[in-house]
C-alpha cells in the first residue's frame, strides 16, 4: 500500500513562491496526473516528492512514513526527468542498468531485466549506443527504460512522451496503462497533453501558478470544472467563457448574458442568488446546438478538420465556439439558429471563479474512472 | 577565379610559415645550441647548421652537476602541487556549483580577488610563515606556496567546467540509489574529466615554470627545482655557461613537450567547453 500525501507543502526559491501550499493526497496504486500550464509547478512537485527539493515547509509522505528528510536513494523510487538526464558516457544498455547496480541487483539477474525493458521500448538495437548517438525520442525511450527497469514503491514521470512522435506516443501511453494495471504501482505522471491525462489517469490535478485548482477523475473534470481556470484550461477547443448576470425570476434562474437571456433549471445552482449575481459562464463547444433554437447567430469563421468542424459564432455580444458534425454545412457571414443546452451550462462567481453549479444528478451519473 | 584563389592560399601559407619560423627560431637555436660543440660556439660569422654535433654537454650536466637531482625535485614539486590543487579545487568548485549557502558567490568573487595581490608583497610573509612552521628551504614550503597562487585559478577554471554539467544528471544518479559521493564519482567526474586534466596540465607547467617564490623561499641545493637550479648553477657574475645552459633548457622542456604533444586535444578540448559553459 503506497499512498502519496503533501500536507500543507511549501516550496520557496529563495523569495519566489512555487508553490505556496499543497494538499494532494493520492492513493495507492493509483495514477495520478500533474496537469498545468507551464512553470505551474509541476516539475517542482515532482522533485520535492523525489527528495531532490526540500520542502520549504509541511510534510510529505509515501505510504506511512514521513519522507521529507530521507535522501532520494532511500525514497525508493524511480524518475523520468523532463530533460532525460541519461548519462552522456554511458551505453543505453549502461544507464538502464545503472539503477540495477546502485541498487544491488545481483549481477546474473540485471541483463535479463534490462533485456525485458529494452524490449518493453522497442530500444532493441540501440542497447549499445552512446545518447548522443540517439534521437530525442530514442533518447526519451532510454530515460523511461531506466525507470521502468525496476519496480520501485512510486513511479514519478515528468513528461516522459513530450518528445515522441504521434504514433509512437499513441503506443507507449497504451503500454504504460497496460504497464500500471500489470504492476499496480503508485504511478504521478507531469504532462502538458490533456489527451494524455485524460486517458491514462485514475485522477487528474489540475495546477495553476504553485496551487492545486482540481484534483478529480478525467470525467469529473471534464465535466464539473470546479473554477473557470480548470473550465478554460481543460477540453480542445476550450469552452466559451462569458460574463453575464443571473436573476431570479418566478423561482427560475435567468442568465442574462449580453442580449441573450435564458432561463436555466430551478435546480441549476447550488444557492438561490440574492437580488443580481454577476457570474462567468462557461459553455462547452458540444453543448451548442446549430440549426434549432431561439437564438440568432452569425457565423464568423469554419474550420473543417475532417469528421467535425469548429465553427465561431457570434449571438448578442458573445463570441462561442460550437463543434459541429463534419457534414454539417455552414458558411462564414451566414445567420444561422443557436440554442445551448441549458443543463451543461457551467457557472461560476465572477469575482471568486468558484464553481456555482449544483450538478447532484451529474454526480451520480458519471462513471469513476479506474482500473483496479 | 582558381589561379586568384591558389595564390591567396599560398600567400597566407606562406605568411604562417613564416611566423611559425619567426616564433620557433629561438626554440631551434636553443636546441642547434646545446649539441654545438664549445669552439664554434662564438664563431663569426654563425653557422646555422652545426658543423659537428657532440652531446657533451648533455653527459656533462648528467653526470658532474645536480641536474638530476634538480629535476627530480622539479617532478615531485609539480606533481604534488598538482595533486593538492586538483583535489581540493574539484571538491571546492563542486562545492561552488552545487550546493547554496551563505556568501556563495563572494566566497568565489573573493578567489579572484587574490589575483589582484602581487605575488612580491606576498612572498616574503609566506617566507616567514614558513619559517616559523619550520618549513623554510623544504620542497613542502614550495608546494604550499604554488598551491596559493594555483588554487584559486584552478578552483575558477573547474567551477565553470562543474557548472556545464546538468545537475539533471546528479539528481538522476541520486534518484537511482547512488550517494552524493556516488553520484559525484559515476556521474560528474566522468563529465567533468576533459576540464579537471586541462586544469592538472595548467597547474603542472605552472609548477614546473615558476622562479620567483623558489628563488626566495629555497636556497639548499637540496631543494632546489630545476629553474632556480639551473640558474644558480650556470649562471654567474662572471659567466654564462651557454651551452650547459641550452642543453639543460631543453631537457627542462621535454616534460612539457611531451605533454603538449600527448594531452594537446585536452588542453584545447577542455577549454573549449569551459568557454563556452563558463
Ligand atoms: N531552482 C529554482 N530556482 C528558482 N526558481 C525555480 C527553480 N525551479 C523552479 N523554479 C520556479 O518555480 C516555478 C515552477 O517551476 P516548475 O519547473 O515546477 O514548472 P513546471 O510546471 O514543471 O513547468 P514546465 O511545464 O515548463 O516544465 C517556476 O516559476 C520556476 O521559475
Ligand atoms: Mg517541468
Amino acid at each position: 500500500m503506497v499512498t502519496v500525501t503533501f500536507d500543507k507543502v511549501r516550496k520557496a526559491f529563495g523569495e519566489a513562491v512555487a508553490i505556496p501550499s499543497l494538499d494532494l493526497a493520492i492513493a495507492s496504486g493509483e495514477f495520478v496526473s500533474l496537469l498545468g500550464p507551464s512553470g505551474c509547478g509541476k516539475t517542482t512537485t515532482l522533485r520535492m516528492l523525489a527528495g531532490l527539493e526540500q520542502p520549504t515547509a509541511g510534510e510529505i509522505m509515501i505510504g506511512e512514513r514521513t519522507v521529507n528528510n530521507l535522501a532520494p536513494s532511500e525514497r525508493d523510487i524511480a524518475m523520468v526527468f523532463q530533460s532525460y538526464a541519461l548519462y552522456p558516457h554511458m551505453s543505453v544498455r549502461e544507464n538502464i542498468a545503472y539503477p540495477l547496480r546502485k541498487r544491488g541487483v545481483p549481477k546474473a539477474d540485471r541483463p535479463a531485466m534490462v533485456q525485458a525493458a529494452a524490449d518493453l521500448l522497442q530500444l532493441g538495437p540501440l542497447l549499445d549506443r552512446k545518447p548522443r548517438q540517439l534521437s530525442g525520442g530514442q533518447q526519451q525511450r532510454v530515460a523511461l527504460g531506466r525507470a521502468l527497469v525496476r519496480e520501485p514503491k512510486v513511479f514519478l514521470l515528468d513528461e516522459p512522451l513530450s518528445n515522441l512522435d504521434a504514433k509512437l506516443r499513441a503506443h507507449m501511453r497504451a503500454e504504460l496503462i497496460e504497464l500500471h494495471r500489470r504492476l499496480g504501482k503508485t504511478m504521478v505522471y507531469v504532462t502538458h497533453d490533456q489527451l494524455e491525462a485524460m486517458t491514462m489517469s485514475t485522477r487528474i490535478a489540475v495546477m495553476q501558478g504553485g496551487e492545486l485548482q482540481q484534483f478529480a477523475t478525467p470525467a469529473e473534470i471534464y465535466h464539473r470544472p470546479a473554477n473557470t481556470f480548470v473550465a478554460g484550461f481543460i477540453g480542445t477547443p476550450s469552452m466559451t467563457l462569458a460574463d453575464g448576470e443571473i436573476t431570479m425570476d418566478q423561482g427560475r434562474p435567468v442568465l442574462k448574458l449580453g442580449t441573450l437571456s435564458l432561463e436555466l433549471p430551478a435546480d441549476h445552482l447550488s444557492e438561490r442568488p440574492e437580488g443580481t449575481r454577476r457570474v462567468t459562464v462557461a459553455v462547452r463547444p458540444e453543448d451548442i446546438l446549430v440549426g434549432t433554437g431561439s437564438f440568432r447567430a452569425n457565423v464568423r469563421l469554419v474550420e473543417p478538420t475532417g469528421h467535425e468542424s469548429i465553427v465561431l459564432v457570434n449571438a448578442g455580444d458573445v463570441g462561442f465556439t460550437v463543434r459541429v458534425a463534419g457534414d454539417t454545412v455552414l458558411k462564414a457571414g451566414e445567420t444561422i439558429p443557436l440554442d445551448l443546452r441549458r443543463e451543461r451550462i457551467h457557472v461560476f462567481d465572477r469575482e471568486s471563479g468558484r464553481r456555482l453549479n449544483a450538478d447532484l444528478a451529474a454526480a451520480t451519473a458519471d462513471p469513476v474512472r479506474s482500473r483496479a | 577565379m582558381m589561379p586568384a584563389r591558389r595564390s591567396t592560399t599560398m600567400l597566407a601559407n606562406l605568411v604562417t610559415w613564416g611566423l611559425v619560423l619567426l616564433i620557433s627560431f629561438p626554440l631551434i637555436w636553443m636546441v642547434v645550441t646545446s649539441v654545438r660543440p664549445q669552439t664554434e660556439l662564438f664563431q663569426i660569422p654563425p653557422t646555422v647548421i652545426p658543423r659537428a654535433i657532440t652531446f657533451e654537454h648533455y653527459i656533462k650536466l648528467l653526470q658532474e652537476t645536480p641536474f638530476l637531482r634538480y629535476f627530480m625535485n622539479s617532478m615531485i614539486l609539480a606533481t604534488s602541487t598538482t595533486i593538492v590543487v586538483i583535489v581540493v579545487g574539484t571538491l571546492g568548485a563542486y562545492s561552488l556549483v552545487r550546493f547554496s549557502y551563505r556568501g556563495r558567490e563572494t566566497l568565489a568573487a573573493l578567489v579572484l580577488f587574490t589575483y589582484l595581490l602581487p605575488s612580491v608583497v606576498l612572498i616574503i610573509p609566506l617566507y616567514l610563515m614558513m619559517v616559523k612552521l619550520g618549513l623554510a628551504n623544504t620542497l613542502t614550503s614550495l608546494v604550499i606556496a604554488y598551491t596559493t597562487f594555483a588554487l584559486p585559478y584552478a578552483l575558477w577554471l573547474l567551477r565553470s567546467f562543474m557548472a556545464g554539467v546538468p545537475e539533471d544528471l546528479e539528481s538522476a544518479a541520486l534518484v537511482d540509489g547512488a550517494s552524493r559521493i556516488g553520484a559525484f564519482i559515476d556521474v560528474i567526474l566522468p563529465q567533468a574529466l576533459p576540464g579537471i586534466i586541462s586544469t592538472a596540465l595548467f597547474t603542472f607547467i605552472l609548477a614546473w615554470n615558476e622562479y620567483l617564490y623558489a628563488l626566495v623561499m629555497v636556497n639548499s641545493d637540496q631543494a632546489r627545482p630545476l629553474t632556480t637550479g639551473v640558474m644558480n648553477m650556470l649562471i654567474t657574475s662572471f659567466n654564462i655557461e651557454w651551452s650547459l645552459l641550452m642543453a639543460a633548457s631543453v631537457m627542462m622542456s621535454i616534460p612539457l613537450i611531451i605533454i603538449f604533444a600527448f594531452l594537446q586535444s585536452y588542453l584545447t578540448r577542455g577549454f573549449g567547453a569551459g568557454g563556452v559553459k563558463g
